[in-house]
């Protein structure tokens, strides 16, 4: 049975070393509201906690000799090596990145970074990034047909939508899904939203 | 003008017994531009809390290499008593009672998972009717919840203290007034650590011992409230409004 | 995200994206040029205050408080009442509103609010006069709650609305009985602000915070039915058409927010 639980709830009898939890005295208990279905766990909000690996979204905010800062949605900006780059950068522009490290203190280091077109950057909850792609990527197809642009999905919480798409298009569709990413049949009811909006 | 009497037939003046708390509503999620948010409407009490964070550490040289900083700000509104429109700003007793409420939450934030930054947390009273500084504590408690950042526990905050001879529980403005003590606490949720104790008045031993027992046991019926708080702003898909 | 420092380069990424929408006749949300975000009041929401309102324009909204105290006249006027207003962009409001002192955009907020409110003369502010020395003094207090865009508009809104829910205190010998009222306050019109900005070519009204983000001009127009109130210029420049135009589409807008306010 699923429920909410709040921090300081036990979600384990054992100890279990899972993000967003923490144990003592042999119990693990959650740090953030989440859903426990059947003793699994599924923390539903926090700040983006870069991974090595993770795909993000960024955008220039500053140029030094040896690279750029990027804001990838963190308190901190993110940094990218010139030497890493293969093109040059100029402040606002928007690019899509693998992270490469992650220091103690949270600060990330990008690599593998290409040069996105114009567009418009949506701020998207980072616990709702699996629900925006959906199973097999479903849902994020869906949109990208019905917007008719293109769309990058960062797990750092940044989408960003090209320009000559349709944008309050893909504006509206992502305030639905993240209004609704809890329920079920979302993919069939965003389907059917973007139906009725290409009729309009 | 006439004291009035404040326990009559084990009757307080709003026909409460002594262990009664006034109602009390939490919603969870009601700003948009917060990180996290929640309104407590407690007896007539009208209390607002939005939290930014963890965000960059502003002074600089105040952020701390260890972990984020909790800053809390508790405010009264002009028009939030029913006597004079107040002065805006800060005030020797918002700014003590600022310190207290961060003192609380520097317990339970997960701080060390954030170096440099700071947590913001901001609390408007509306509306005031005794006992704002624990209706705040439960507000900023589900708010820092709604904002997503990671805590070792809750915390529900309640005031006991004793009226007309009698310990009391959730003390209205006429008993705060003019009652013979007032003891606002706060307990985390699940061990009942003490981590807000203020008091002014008399009591014996035995008197305050009895006082933190009800208290315990109100804060029971908060923790519940706060949960549910929570519960319900996720499950429907709703918009954020403040609907005071 | 330190908002500060990259405004400045937010605003440039902002604006092109925005400008190419625009031409294709799009607003992020889908509105026209000269509509309105979905309007919502509630009255009455503060029982300590004498009169008080929620006002939301889309996500935007400001409560505004109400309290009459016992005032000095000013020693030109009397037989006067007098009337104060301040606004607080509240921190919990935006990542990007400060805690402190009221700043420029807070006290720009609370006198353009107060001018539209007061040049439109609604209130009899004579009827204030309780006995020699003194009079009643209207406090009107503007709390930014959660700023999506366009909160002067918002504020205006909402501080007419609680001026429509404010009660008159009882007054005995000199002094205000709190809690007892008698009747209500007496309005004689219900201004109303309408904010306009300019992206490009384009002039949008009620703008979204991504809009005044992007923004280059600034206008704002007060009107009651039959007139404007008080206007405000804030960023850049307006030609002397464009001006007009967007007065014709201020009484046109205005009205659909008075109706609000009366509906209610």
């Amino acid at each position: 049975m699923k429920k909410i639980v709040v921090p300081g709830d036990k979600i384990s009898d054992k100890v279990l070393h899972i993000p967003h939890a923490y144990a003592e005295d042999g119990v693990t208990y959650a740090t953030v509201i989440g859903f426990l279905d059947e003793g699994r766990y599924t923390p539903l909000e926090g700040r983006y906690k870069p991974i090595p690996g993770d795909t993000v979204v960024g955008i220039i905010v500053d140029s030094r000799r040896v690279g750029y800062s990027v804001d990838i949605n963190l308190s901190s900006s993110a940094f990218v090596a010139s030497r890493d780059l293969r093109i040059k950068l100029n402040l606002g522009d928007i690019i899509l990145a693998k992270v490469k490290e992650v220091d103690e203190i949270g600060n990330a280091d990008l690599t593998d970074a290409k040069k996105l077109k114009p567009g418009k950057i949506i701020e998207f909850p980072t616990s709702k990034i699996p629900r925006l792609i959906g199973r097999k990527s479903s849902m994020l197809t869906l949109i990208k047909e019905n917007v008719r642009g293109d769309v990058e999905v960062g797990n750092n919480g940044y989408v960003w939508v090209s320009e000559e798409s349709n944008i309050p298009l893909a504006i509206k569709t992502l305030e639905l899904i993240k209004s609704k990413a809890h329920l079920s049949g979302l993919t069939d009811e965003v389907a059917g939203f973007l139906q009725k909006e290409k009729g309009e | 003008m006439e004291k009035p009497e404040l326990i009559v037939d084990g009757k307080r003046l709003d026909g409460r017994a002594p262990e009664d708390l006034r109602p009390v509503k939490i919603t969870a999620g009601i700003l948009n531009e917060a990180d996290g948010s929640a309104l407590v409407e407690w007896g007539k009490n009208k209390v607002i809390c939005g939290v930014h964070g963890p965000r960059e550490c502003i002074p600089r040289h105040e952020a701390s290499p260890y972990r984020a900083l909790v800053k809390c700000r508790y405010m009264m509104s002009p028009f939030a008593s029913l006597d004079e429109h107040g002065r805006s700003g800060p005030s020797r007793r918002s700014t003590e009672i600022s310190k207290v409420i961060r003192e609380v939450f520097e317990n339970l934030v997960l701080t060390e998972k954030f170096p440099k930054t700071q947590i913001d947390v901001y609390i408007e009273v509306l509306q005031a009717e005794g006992g704002t500084r624990v209706a705040s504590i439960t507000a900023a408690a589900v708010a820092l919840a709604d904002a997503g950042i990671p805590m070792k526990d809750m915390v529900a905050s309640i005031a006991v203290g004793k009226a007309g001879g009698h310990i009391i529980t959730d003390l209205g403005k006429e008993e705060d007034n003019l009652g013979e003590s007032d003891v606002p606490i706060a307990f985390s949720k699940r061990k009942k650590d003490i981590l807000l104790l203020q008091m002014d008045g008399l009591l014996t031993k035995e008197e305050l011992v009895k006082a933190i027992d009800m208290a315990e046991k109100g804060s029971r019926e908060i923790d519940d409230m706060q949960a549910e708080a929570l519960t319900k702003s996720y499950e429907g898909a709703k918009e954020k409004k403040v609907h005071l | 995200m330190g908002e500060e420092y990259t405004d400045v380069i937010m605003k440039r990424v902002r604006k092109g994206v925005l400008l190419n929408s625009l031409k294709k006749g799009k607003r992020y949300d889908g509105r026209a040029v000269d509509e309105l975000r979905p309007v919502e009041i509630e009255k009455g929401v503060i029982s300590t205050a004498e009169g008080s309102a929620v006002a939301r324009i889309g996500k935007t909204q400001v409560l505004v408080g109400v309290k009459f105290d016992v005032a000095t006249p000013f020693p030109d006027r009397p037989k006067e009442g007098v009337m104060m207003m301040n606004s607080e962009l509240l921190p919990l409001a935006s990542p990007t509103f400060e805690s402190g002192p009221p700043r420029e955009d807070a006290i720009e907020l609370a006198r353009v609010v107060d001018r539209g409110i007061r040049s439109a003369e609604i209130i009899d502010l004579d009827s204030f006069y309780i006995e020699e020395d003194k009079v009643l003094g209207l406090f009107l207090d503007i709390y930014v709650l959660d700023h999506d865009g366009n909160y002067l508009d918002t504020s205006a809104l909402a501080a007419t609305a609680a001026l429509t829910d404010t009660k008159m205190p009882k007054i005995e010998e000199g002094k205000i009985v709190r809690g007892e009222y008698t009747g209500k306050l007496d309005l004689k019109a219900l201004p109303v602000a309408t904010t306009f900005v300019k992206i490009g070519e384009s002039w949008l009204l009620d703008p979204s915070r991504d809009e005044e983000l992007a923004m280059d001009s600034r206008i704002t127009i007060s009107t009651t039915e039959g007139h404007v109130c008080t206007m405000q210029k804030g960023k850049g420049f307006i030609t002397r058409k464009d001006l007009l135009d967007n007065v014709e589409v201020a009484f046109k807008k205005g009205n659909e927010l008075r109706n609000i306010l009366k509906g209610d």
